[in-house]
């Protein structure tokens, strides 16, 4: 900690910090070239050079961002708040352009714009200026209420679209920003604990009922430990239960077909001709690349264009193939180092709001980290979630250099 | 100081959050680091071998179509496997001269008569596509022979990314018969695969066109399944992916059609191709169409050929002037013509307007004077009732009938028995409805040429020149009023069944009109369809089929001054327990009575079994 803390004392800027991020950016530029090579299009057309012209355009909003008084990002929070609310609501039921049956885009001629990227940065600020200065308790129940409201409607409109990856990562952000709020980790525990009934529970099989009965145990000790309101443990217990059995009873209630496909959601591999057959070509390309990989520009899987998302979503399998496992645990590890440096942000100022938008953008580049590589070994469901800073896409590289920029910005302004 | 000490206390508790979240970073990530080791190293060999040497295929298992049946099982329409020989990107050598090689060994490939398979055109377009269309191989040879494809296996070790496909295509053993019922099969087209409706259906899927093949297109289809292959490097199957179940495709439903194979070949026979015209054969008690012929007709298993000679086979019927893709029979329109004398004097007994007893004034001296105008009958028939004017078919009776009933009772009663403009919603597409005109919608349709309704016209529309009917009303018309017992809605369908012969549907007969008048008016018209027939002196005497009491009545339709009439007969027989309603209509060939009875005699007599030998002796 004694050199983190040099380092966050002795400079304004977090070089260390920038130069990972550019480090991230420039393997994400290579890994998109070299997934669509072969392309015989003129290079202003070409996607790897579209990406090298987004983050250029991303950088200078970032470094627009960096000289921003933090006490103006406060004050422009609500606002964009609500444009980004009105965006949503326009793309929903006015200008929806059907991207893979999902309206997600406002199409303004020169670019594409996805609301439910706007939205992820204007939620970051709202929640964390309002918990800033309201913090919350399981002991004070009413100051749940604003927040859950500035949560719902955003979370709502994004699933309306239907976009269930990007709703998921605003539940991230929410969770993560009430820890840094005054939640502890128990608490964290027992508000999300009727999620893991209801997995738990969906099963008849002796082991899961097993395992069921010892969490419903593990909750009801959470519950004592911290002494909570009476009225408040019973309805913890309660919504357990009652979760769990639901789960079950509506398990049992979904016709075969409907099971399997919940089944295969969560399973890709159960179903190997449909989007298991993505994973399967996903996890042989990754698996094929070995310890060093077959070096750049020769992925025989993806050059071969098994992968129809190879240069967006399944960006990760074309560094797990062409350079294999110490390509990938050294991209984990710059993304780890990343982390690191953006939380220790935190610790230079002592305003809740420094704090809770670090860690809000933080938690939104974990998420997609975790879910994005998690989906490219077969390990969660195929969602349409990128890497950031590495899968092509203007919008989403935009978000994360404004998340940068926000992250600078604190750094810089935080300790005033 | 107590300040200090709260901020000191928020930081230590925010340090520690900070900690734990970036613990739980490193326990994610260390999850995805076990996971990257397990792929990369626990079973690097097996994914490098899945890569490198074999590859992995999604082979989409097209399902069987399903088959068409008459009604006592004959096949009317099958599969046959058909050969495609194709390229497939992903097995293709990379480098263009390797390519280019594969291209020149192509196009030296002959066959045993020294014709080459290949020309430099179409092959060039497939490998130019190759560089788009990574996935999905591209066909070459369409519909090839057993003899080309036992040539490109011989030289397969030469020809990497040469691969050898089996579809199976539609086969019509019957080649014309029924062509217009039974509709035909092609590959979807770009246009309709933009359109909502086909968003099930994907490039390359073959679909049903017209007739029954479009109409129960998805009962048909089935569902494809899908399979995970192992090719070697050659692009060639090696094996099946372990672990890895194949989705078995799903056979399409076996339709048995109402179709009876043997009237409908009498049928066929008996209006060749040289004449314009259609037949249809339904049974009024259910609206099970037995036999439907449009003339001339179209050999649908020209469009399972190859490309070159189904686009041959295309352009021929396409510009033929005979128009030989349209099924008459439902969608052709003419005037009913002496045929609607029937529901005039239905109309007339109905209202009360008309009895056996009724006889008029101006009796048939060869003409009617209305007004101005002098209009003609086809004979000199005298004074005469309902049933006699039916059996002469005299215009000068049914003149004077329709300014008596008038126009909206007469098209009334029509409509009770299926005429009109809405369509029968019989199970195939394409069917048009018919016209009864009354003032409005008459002055509306001539709105442009200027013509306005006037009484006059009644006198036309009275003996059947200037309505439309179809065919298949026609057809309707007689049976229904024949039974008296509603009409039930024309259909092809009689039952879907899977390939086991499990029956999934069974079509429901449905009552669409009322079909309904009184038993005095039915007892009077259906002595007045049998004199048409059976009495000596009845213009529908040819239709006549002996030992069974056939009724019927005859029609010679104007269209062109000048022209032949365009002849009628519907028939519906036998009268005491009518089974069978025939309609035929030729085109431009004369009289009804003479030209289009005998045809549908020869319907009659097949459908009750009656030998022509025998009518001899």
């Amino acid at each position: 900690m004694s050199s983190g803390r040099f380092l966050d004392k002795s400079l304004k800027y977090d070089w260390l910090f920038l130069g990972i991020t550019f480090a991230l950016m420039t393997v994400g530029v290579c890994l998109v070239y070299s997934a669509t090579t072969g392309e015989d299009i003129p290079m202003y057309d070409t996607f790897w050079f579209k990406q090298i012209v987004y983050f250029f355009g991303g950088s200078l909003l970032a470094a627009g961002i960096v000289f921003v008084k933090i006490d103006w990002l406060k004050n422009i929070a609500f606002p964009i708040y609500v444009v980004s609310l009105v965006l949503l609501c326009i793309v929903l039921f006015l200008a929806g352009d059907v991207v893979k049956g999902a309206g997600r885009w406002i199409d303004l001629g020169i670019f594409k714009l996805q609301p439910s990227e706007f939205a992820k940065i204007a939620y970051l600020l709202t929640i964390s200026f309002w918990l800033s200065k309201h913090p919350v308790s399981l002991f004070k129940l009413k100051t749940f209420a604003v927040p859950a409201l500035l949560f719902i409607v955003p979370f709502a409109l994004v699933l309306k679209q239907p976009d269930l990856s990007t709703a998921l990562v605003f539940i991230a952000v929410t969770l993560v920003a009430f820890f840094f709020a005054g939640l502890s980790l128990t608490d964290l525990f027992l508000v999300v604990s009727p999620v893991f009934s209801v997995l738990l529970s969906h099963s008849q099989s002796i082991l899961f009922q097993v395992l069921w009965g010892a969490f419903i145990c593990l909750v009801v000790f959470a519950v004592f430990r911290r002494r909570l309101p009476k009225a408040l443990m019973a309805a913890i217990l309660v919504v357990n239960i009652l979760s769990g059995y639901a789960s079950s009873m509506a398990w049992n209630m979904l016709e075969p077909h409907q099971q399997k496909r919940v089944n295969t959601f969560l399973d890709p591999m159960s179903d190997p001709l449909g989007d298991g057959y993505q994973v399967l070509q996903s996890i042989t390309a990754i698996g094929s690349g070995g310890a060093v990989g077959k070096g750049f520009g020769n992925g025989s899987q993806t050059n071969l264009a098994f992968l129809p998302e190879e240069h967006t979503d399944f960006i990760f399998s074309v560094l797990g193939e062409q350079f294999g496992f110490f390509g990938c645990t050294f991209v984990l590890l710059l993304f780890a180092l990343f982390l690191w440096r953006a939380t220790s942000i935190c610790k230079m100022s002592s305003d809740p709001f420094v704090t809770l938008v670090t860690m809000g953008a933080s938690t939104i580049i974990l998420f997609h980290v975790v879910v994005n590589i998690a989906m490219t070994v077969g390990l969660m469901p195929v969602t349409g979630l990128p890497l950031p800073f590495i899968s092509y896409g203007g919008s989403f590289a935009l978000t994360c250099m404004v998340l940068v920029g926000f992250l600078v910005n604190m750094r810089l302004h935080g300790h005033q | 100081m107590l300040n200090d000490n709260q901020d000191n206390e928020a930081v230590q508790s925010r340090n520690w959050h900070i900690v734990v979240f970036l613990a739980g970073v490193g326990l994610l990530f260390l999850v995805l680091v076990i996971r990257l080791y397990s792929l990369q190293f626990t079973h690097y060999e097996e994914n490098l071998q899945r890569s490198e040497n074999n590859r992995l295929r999604k082979v989409v298992l097209t399902a069987e179509r399903g088959y068409i049946y008459d009604r006592n099982g004959n096949v009317l329409v099958r599969n046959r496997p058909s050969y495609q020989i194709a390229l497939h990107a992903m097995s293709l050598p990379k480098k263009k001269e390797d390519r280019k090689v594969i291209f020149n060994k192509l196009l030296q490939i002959k066959d045993k008569e020294g014709e080459y398979l290949f020309d430099t055109l179409s092959l060039d377009t497939a490998f130019q596509r190759i560089n788009w269309i990574k996935t999905r191989p591209i066909r070459i040879l369409e519909d090839a022979t057993a003899e080309q494809v036992a040539i490109i296996e011989e030289h397969s070790s030469e020809l990497p990314g040469v691969i050898t496909q089996i579809e199976s295509r539609r086969e019509y053993p019957y080649g014309t018969l029924a062509s217009h019922v039974l509709g035909y099969t092609s590959e979807i087209s770009e246009e309709q695969l933009k359109l909502p409706e086909y968003e099930s259906y994907s490039l390359g899927d073959r679909i049903g066109q017209k007739g029954l093949e479009q109409g129960y297109d998805q009962e048909f289809r089935g569902k494809n399944g899908l399979k995970l292959v192992e090719v070697n490097a050659a692009g060639r199957e090696v094996g099946q992916v372990r672990g890895v179940e194949t989705q078995a495709p799903i056979t399409g439903l076996q339709l048995i059609s109402t179709i009876d194979l043997k009237l409908q070949k009498v049928a066929e026979e008996a209006i060749p191709d040289s004449v314009k015209g259609a037949l249809v054969a339904i049974d009024p008690r259910n609206g099970e169409i037995l036999a439907m012929v449009s003339s001339p007709r179209l050999d649908p298993n020209i469009f399972s050929l190859k490309k070159r000679e189904r686009n041959k086979g295309w352009a021929q019927v396409a510009l033929d002037s005979m128009r030989p893709l349209t099924n008459r029979a439902i969608s052709g329109t003419y005037t009913p013509a002496s045929v609607f004398k029937l529901v005039t004097a239905g109309a007339g007994l109905e209202y009360g307007v008309l009895s056996e007893s009724k006889y008029y004034p101006k009796s048939c001296t060869g003409g009617y004077q209305y007004g101005a105008r002098y209009q003609k009958c086809w004979g000199v028939h005298g004074n005469l009732n309902v049933v006699h004017a039916l059996r002469l078919s005299c215009d000068v009776f049914f003149y004077q009938a329709g300014l008596d009933i008038d126009m909206a009772r007469i098209n009334e009663f029509g409509r009770r028995f299926g005429l009109g403009e809405k369509p029968l919603g019989v199970d195939i597409p394409g069917e048009k409805g018919g016209w009864l005109p009354d003032s409005t919608s008459f002055n509306a349709k001539n709105k442009r040429l200027g013509w306005r309704w006037a009484r006059g016209l009644i006198l036309n529309l009275a003996i059947g020149q200037g309505e439309l009917v179809t065919p298949l009303q026609q057809a309707v018309l007689i049976g229904s009023i024949a039974t008296n017992r509603g009409v039930y809605q024309p259909h092809f369908m009689k039952e879907l069944r899977d390939e086991n012969g499990t029956l999934v549907r069974r079509y429901e007969p449905k009552i669409i009109r009322s079909g309904h008048m009184k038993p005095e008016t039915h007892r009077i018209l259906m002595n007045a369809l049998d004199s048409v027939v059976n009495h000596p002196g009845g213009t529908g005497k040819r239709g006549a089929v002996p030992g069974i009491r056939v009724g019927g009545k005859t029609g010679s339709g104007e269209w062109k001054k000048g022209e032949k009439t365009h002849a009628w007969f519907a028939a519906v027989a036998p009268l005491n327990d009518p089974q069978i309603a025939v309609a035929v209509i030729l085109e431009a060939a004369g009289g009804g009575g003479a030209k289009a009875a005998p045809v549908a005699r020869k319907v009659l007599m097949a459908y009750f079994g009656i030998e022509e030998e025998e009518t001899k002796k």
